[in-house]
């Protein structure tokens, strides 16, 4: 972790959770995991303040625990998902261009509050946009279920790790500190619940509200003082399938970019169909047929199937690689080179970096280097066609600000 | 008797396994060695024998095992007799290379179509550059405003070197000649640029603008990416980047470019 890294840990913590969250956080930043009596004395704070922080940053997944073999609990800060807490506002938006308004509440509320239970998360999203809505309507608690459900199918939120139902030893004491474990196969499934109700404006009781008898009224109160149906089922944002969710964007808009529109949609569906049978850290999606990705294109899309055939033909064929053939069935079986088009998005990135801040000839240099790996200085002024003075300056300045470096391979 | 002929520049001497040999002169360049010393006759053999490529004063040195201060006079005298010139070599701008007289330089001496008495011309290249683009951008226009089919499309978007090369020719903006060699290096350079691309495909022995069976396609494109976040911002083009930090002399809180760039 670098100072600057360090530092901007330590003012995102300060700035969303106050300063004795912030005073743990950096110290577990800066010296590596440890057990809660250290951080105790080290920080000079009261072991009370100390729970209460460590649990704010468990809650919010930013410190995680492991019991040692020697039976004490280490606590460890998670720096990189620190640093994730700048992407929040990015998140949130996400949510709302798929689902809208309710979908951008709820995935702020469970940012902001870490992990919630669904009914807490519906009540409290209905409640909100029930504030917005014009006078007399609300917003009914079904909807932001339904909206729920389409979030945790689509995995951009998912169930948190709970304590293991059997005890493994159930003699044993229990461990000082529980491990928790979730199934696969459980990550995204949606509770039972019969969430029934509607958003509550924050105003004063005795205001009437159309078509809300007082009886109703009373019953809902009183509901919110049992355990809710879903007690012990927590819910957390999936940050990841929020990265391959901007992974995907980048690559349909460069796409978009080299090629055209419908090819940039073909793509775009190709890596809908692939949201969740691709792991995150694959090289390729999974092939698709071509029949299949014709029935999958979005309502809207009116082009034929022999169109489509060709279509794909192109993005196989093209320089890009963005997308590759793997077989002649169904049509023909076509993947997404998932592994490539990062690589050259991210070599896009560079270029533009040195193109903004150094000019175009240096530009020209630099995607030559990228290109033929070892060069001359006369070979560098011979291909880029650039004046022996002026490329020598441009070399020196990129070598200067370590864009490029200097091999000395002496001729025998 | 051969000194004497060798003296009266009449003779070749030349060095063969056999031991030396001569041979009669051509008498115009014989009048002219008349008087020269067979040092001198060496060294006008060397730099002959070196063509239109030319030689270096250091290479003389070395097939002629004279000292250099006596191949440097006898340069000299060559020289002001015109039986010999100094080219300026392109490979280094401070050597230069003999050869004779009368010789048209190669082109790998005065650099060829990019050189003007070894000047590179960098603006007559940026204008090739420009006029190529030119060509391609308007290919590949009208090939998306066709509206044909995508494969035809695509197909018609490219250009291959020699109808880049045509057009060139025919805008006549070179006073050179150029080869279509020339305009394929030209059209290299807007590769590096990001602007073009290329695809090499098979082409049938015989077909205008191929070579040894295949043939270069090119292409104009758009960026992958729109310019990246980083450089959007001040600091992604700031000089002083390395030392801007929190509490220093340089930093973000008193710099004047990030307080303009947030009252967007």
């Amino acid at each position: 972790m670098t100072q600057a890294e360090i530092k901007l840990c330590s003012l995102l913590l300060q700035e969303h959770f106050g300063e004795i969250v912030e005073k743990i956080g950096t110290y577990l930043i800066r010296t590596g995991p440890q057990p809660l009596r250290m951080i105790v004395n080290e920080t000079g704070l009261v072991l009370d303040q100390v729970k209460k922080a460590l649990c704010v940053l468990i809650q919010h997944n930013l410190v995680t625990y492991q019991l040692q073999k020697r039976g004490f609990v280490e606590y460890e800060a998670q720096c990189k998902r620190v640093l994730r807490i700048l992407r929040y506002p990015r998140y949130i938006y996400t949510a709302k261009t798929l689902y809208s308004d309710t979908g951008e509440l709820i995935v702020e509320e469970l940012l902001l509050n870490g992990k919630m239970t669904m009914s807490a998360v519906v009540r409290k999203v209905a409640d909100r946009l029930t504030e917005t809505m014009e006078d007399g309507k609300t917003m009914d608690y079904a909807d932001v279920s339904n909206t729920f459900v389409r979030l945790a199918d689509t995995h951009f939120v998912q169930r948190c790790p709970l304590v293991p139902e059997t005890p493994q030893s159930p003699d044993a004491p229990p461990p000082p500190a529980p491990t928790l474990v979730i199934n696969e196969k459980d990550m995204y499934v949606v509770p039972r619940l019969n969430l029934v109700g509607k958003g509550k404006r924050r105003r004063s009781c005795d205001e009437e509200e159309e078509g809300e008898p007082k009886a109703k009224k009373q019953k809902q109160e009183g509901e919110s003082s049992e355990p809710p149906p879903d007690d012990g089922i927590y819910w957390q944002v999936n940050i990841d399938r929020f990265h391959q969710h901007f992974r995907d964007q980048g690559i349909v808009s460069a796409v978009a970019n080299r090629m055209d529109q419908t090819s940039s949609e073909i793509v775009r569906t190709m890596l809908r169909m692939s949201e969740v049978t691709t792991s995150s850290g694959a090289s390729y999606t999974q092939p698709l047929s071509s029949n299949e990705i014709f029935r999958s294109l979005p309502a809207g899309y009116n082009i034929v199937k022999q169109v489509l055939d060709q279509y794909l033909t192109l993005l196989a064929d093209d320089p890009l690689e963005f997308v590759g053939k793997s077989g002649d069935s169904g049509g023909g079986m076509y993947t997404v080179n998932l592994h490539k088009a990062l690589a050259s998005l991210a070599t896009a990135t560079l270029e533009s970096i040195v193109e903004e801040r150094f000019g175009s000839r240096c530009a020209r240099i630099f995607r030559l280097l990228l290109r033929k790996k070892h060069l001359e200085q006369k070979q560098v002024e011979d291909f880029a066609m650039i004046p022996a003075k002026e490329a020598k300056e441009m070399l020196y300045k990129m070598l200067s600000e370590n864009f490029v470096s200097l091999q000395d391979r002496r001729q025998r | 008797m051969h000194c004497a002929h060798l003296s009266q520049g009449q003779l070749d001497l030349l060095r063969s396994n056999a031991g030396l040999l001569y041979r009669i002169k051509e008498s115009q360049n014989a009048s002219k060695m008349k008087g020269s010393d067979n040092q001198e006759k060496l060294v006008y053999q060397i730099i002959e024998d070196a063509g239109n490529k030319g030689i270096w004063s250091r290479d003389i040195r070395y097939k002629s095992n004279l000292p250099l201060t006596e191949i440097n006079k006898i340069l000299k005298n060559l020289e002001s007799k015109k039986l010999i010139k100094a080219v300026k070599s392109v490979a280094a701008s401070k050597k230069k290379v003999y050869m004779l007289y009368n010789l048209q330089p190669d082109r790998s001496v005065t650099g060829g179509a990019w050189y003007s008495d070894q000047d590179f011309e960098s603006e007559f290249v940026e204008v090739l550059n420009q006029q190529c683009f030119k060509f391609l951008q308007s290919k590949a226009e009208a090939a998306r405003e066709s509206k044909q089919n995508p494969m035809i499309q695509r197909n018609s978007s490219f250009a291959s070197s020699h109808e880049v090369w045509k057009y060139i020719c025919e805008l006549g903006i070179s006073k050179v000649e150029l080869s279509m060699e020339d305009i394929e290096t030209i059209l290299n350079t807007l590769i590096y640029d990001g602007k073009v691309e290329m695809t090499i495909i098979a082409a049938k022995e015989g077909t205008v603008g191929s070579v040894d069976g295949q043939m270069k396609l090119y292409r104009a494109v758009s960026p992958l990416i729109q310019p990246t976040g980083l450089v959007r911002t001040p600091c992604g083009l700031c000089p002083v980047f390395d030392d801007c930090h929190e509490g220093g002399e340089i930093s973000p809180s008193n710099c004047i470019y990030m307080t303009e760039w947030l009252e967007f």
